[in-house]
């Protein structure tokens, strides 16, 4: 029997896939009615297949908010969230007090596994603990992918599965994991890496920072393109023929680093190098970067229309900070709404509803991509939800009052917005108004 | 971070400027009472604000409901030595002691943005204050200055950062528009360090005045750079003014004494606080000075000028 404690999205998807996998899960949280709402189907959360995944392995898999029930398994995972500061650092007192209570409610020789993200540093604090403590517990760490709005495709499919192991008590590299855990990991049929505590922590920080200095980057030309007249897009595929930057690198140019967990891990490499004396300047750029591509939408919004006509109206397509998910945490769109308090501001998204009250009174959400471009001046697209691709330019044209459309993700076609006689305005590209026949 | 106390513009009950004759303080107050706000302007005749014994005799001027403009300062074409920094410097000391003992409803510095290092990139309010030279030194301890006293004594305060200013009026003939005018129309030329490829940001001092109307009316707080985010270079702007002059004006160049350094602004923020504030087109603000400094020559059509390099003038 495999348990998770602490359903959170990542616990939600991770219990579901290891029931997919043939496995008997019992998934415990102490939110008597979010384990009552779970086992019927209704999930607090959106992702893509979630529900005709769970509706082929609901057999095998069990909520209980009774914390003692979790006895019962061999491996017992802890996925609760790891919540962050407006500093974005992680506190972990949360973490501490489930583990806590994890461990006094685990049979002897139960296998703990840590899936919640981690500094580098904790697991083993806690490894000692439990080592100094009675109860025949030993813990791992596993590093979690989640991906908001892919997060049931890597759970059931990942690349590579990194286990950090107490390797200074066993002495024996690679570590050898227990049976027990073992097998179920060989379920995912991938590569799975023991590695030391502090190795497989400050993985999951690696992989993250090579996607932010991805980004970085790319932000970074994208904008020089803006002002030299090149077309960030017909450099891209260039560099995904050079074997040392990769086709699945990260080029597509965006609104600076959103959604949180990046920015949580740059806090934390930073927090981590002020306190050992190590040299990580290059963070403070990335932040710098990242802040001056958010606003690339209002200092157009500002040059193209707020500075032009009185009373705008604008309207905005996409809340979430990426596609597939209803998360608004650190959106572009967000620090949009905030920066444009007093103006007429008219939304729509298939999935993230912000509450109102948390938001100027000028910004309303609608039920639809049109009716939010209804008389407005300027639509910007802040998530390039696909289902946007299906809008024809000419609809927008003829809804809208003015001709702006700001389309930093391309979620539209540019061709087919100037053809029809809107100024389109894409990341990565300079401006260009005039109509292209 | 800037934050508006009012976020309904609301008229203040009187402003007091302090350097009510300069540059910025004269087009203040103009647009000020043309707008019929109630001010007072200070300048150096009415009270020396390098004198200790001043804070005494301003503490007793000011009202708990003024709004206190400090745009008084001995600008670097009256020295840019030790003595004029520590004179700058005192001026500060004297309105800090004044509002230790008089709180304002608000306080707005006019600094520079000579606090930021010559050749610092993309420059917000987030870069470092690294200044190169004493004037820029001064601005920055003057800001400290007025921060921790107006702080001390629970006024809110404003620092601006404004980049370089022109217009009409302008005494102090520094490099850029104010100089170019004066050259062209005195001498018929513009002379360029180079070939003029420094880029700078220049703001209408009418622009600086309009939006520190609008700092006043919302009781804005926090420190905000004053810059188009449209930086050009010194050729373009001459290739500008001759085009503004309607008199023929002949462009020089000569040979570069020191590298090309580029100043550029990150606006963000000032579009943030203000989303409608518009700057005035750097053409429009260039004819506007000719207007006022010639109006028997702005109605004509403005003629070819010439340019010509060091060896050939």
């Amino acid at each position: 029997m495999i348990g998770f404690a602490g359903l959170s999205h990542l616990g939600i998807v991770s219990s579901i896939a290891a029931a997919t996998k043939g496995f008997d899960v019992l998934a415990y949280d102490p939110d008597a009615a979010l384990c009552a709402a779970l086992a019927t189907g209704r999930f607090p959360i959106f992702e893509p297949c979630l529900d005709d995944t769970f509706a082929a392995c609901r057999n095998r898999l069990r909520f209980t908010a009774d914390l003692r029930e979790l006895r019962e398994c061999d491996v017992t995972y802890l996925s609760v969230d790891v919540p962050t500061g407006p500093d974005n650092r992680s506190d972990v007192g949360l973490l501490d007090e489930r583990l806590a209570h994890l461990a006094n409610n685990s049979a002897p020789g139960t296998i703990l596994v840590l899936l919640s993200q981690a500094p580098p540093g904790f697991t083993r604090r806690w490894a000692e603990r439990l080592g100094n403590a009675s109860g025949d517990l030993s813990l791992f760490y596993q590093v979690e992918t989640l991906v908001f709005g892919r997060a049931l495709e890597r759970a059931l499919r990942p690349e590579r599965i990194i286990v950090g192991c107490d390797v200074l008590r066993s002495l024996t590299l690679p570590a050898r994991l227990p049976a027990a855990y073992a097998d179920f990991l060989a379920a995912f049929g991938c590569p799975v890496f023991p590695m030391r505590y502090e190795s497989a922590e400050l993985a999951k920080i690696a992989i993250n920072m090579y996607l932010v200095s991805s980004v970085s980057v790319t932000n970074t030309l994208a904008g020089l393109c803006e002002r030299l007249g090149a077309d960030w897009a017909e450099i891209v595929p260039t560099l995904r023929l050079d074997p040392r930057i990769g086709a699945n690198a990260y080029l597509s140019p965006g609104l600076g680093l959103s959604g949180g967990n990046l920015e949580r891990d740059l806090a934390t490499v930073q927090a981590l190098a002020n306190e050992h004396g190590a040299e990580a300047g290059m963070i403070d750029a990335w932040l710098v970067n990242s802040r001056h591509r958010r606003d690339w939408a209002l200092r157009l919004l500002h040059s193209e229309v707020l500075s032009r006509f009185p009373d705008p109206t604008i309207a905005l397509w996409g809340l979430a900070y990426k596609p597939d998910t209803a998360s608004t945490k650190n959106a572009p769109a967000v620090a949009l709404i905030d920066a444009l308090a007093g103006i007429p501001l008219r939304a729509y998204d298939p999935q993230a509803r912000l509450v109102a009250a948390e938001h100027p009174d000028s910004f309303v959400q609608l039920p639809s991509a049109l009716e939010a471009c209804a008389g407005a001046d300027a639509l910007a697209i802040l998530t390039p939800w696909p289902e946007f691709r299906a809008i024809p330019a000419a609809s927008i044209r003829e809804m809208m009052r003015g001709r702006t459309v700001i389309d930093p993700l391309a979620a539209l076609d540019g061709m087919c917005c100037r053809r029809v006689g809107l100024d389109y305005f894409r990341l990565g590209e300079p401006a260009a108004k005039e109509v292209l026949v | 971070m800037i934050q508006h106390l009012q976020p309904r513009a609301t008229p203040p009950a009187r402003v007091v400027v302090l350097g009510g004759t300069g540059f910025v303080g004269r087009d203040l107050l103009g647009r000020l009472s043309t707008l019929g706000v109630d001010t007072l302007g200070l300048s150096t005749r009415d009270l020396d604000l390098t004198e200790a014994s001043s804070a005494g005799r301003l503490q007793a001027l000011l009202r708990g409901t003024d709004a206190l403009v400090f745009a008084a300062a001995l600008t670097p074409d009256k020295g840019k030595n030790a003595r004029t920094m520590m004179r700058n410097l005192a001026m500060a000391q004297t309105v800090c002691a004044a509002l230790e003992r008089a709180p304002c409803a608000h306080v707005v510095c006019i600094g520079s943005d000579a606090v930021y290092a010559d050749g610092s990139a993309l420059i917000s309010e987030s870069t470092p204050c690294a200044a190169d030279a004493l004037y820029g030194l001064m601005h920055r301890t003057r800001e400290a200055l007025i921060a921790q006293a107006a702080r001390q004594a629970g006024s809110p305060v404003l620092l601006l950062r404004p980049c370089a200013l022109y217009g009409a009026a302008d005494p102090h003939n520094s490099y850029g528009p104010n100089r170019f005018l004066r050259s062209a129309r005195c001498e018929g030329r513009i002379a360029l360090f180079g070939r003029g490829e420094e880029k700078r940001d220049h703001v209408a001092v009418g622009d600086l005045s309009g939006l520190i109307i609008h700092c006043l009316a919302q009781r804005t707080t926090g420190t905000l750079n004053v810059a188009t985010g449209q930086a050009v270079s010194f050729a373009e702007l001459a290739d500008l003014m001759s085009g503004v002059w309607p008199n023929p004006v002949r462009i020089e160049y000569s040979e570069r004494q020191s590298p090309v350094v580029h100043r550029h602004f990150d606006t963000t923020a000032l579009v943030r606080a203000f989303p409608a504030f518009t700057f005035t087109p750097l053409r429009e603000g260039l004819r506007a000075m000719v207007r006022e400094v010639a109006p028997q020559l702005s109605n004509r059509a403005p003629q070819a000028s010439t340019i010509s390099t060091a060896k050939e003038a």
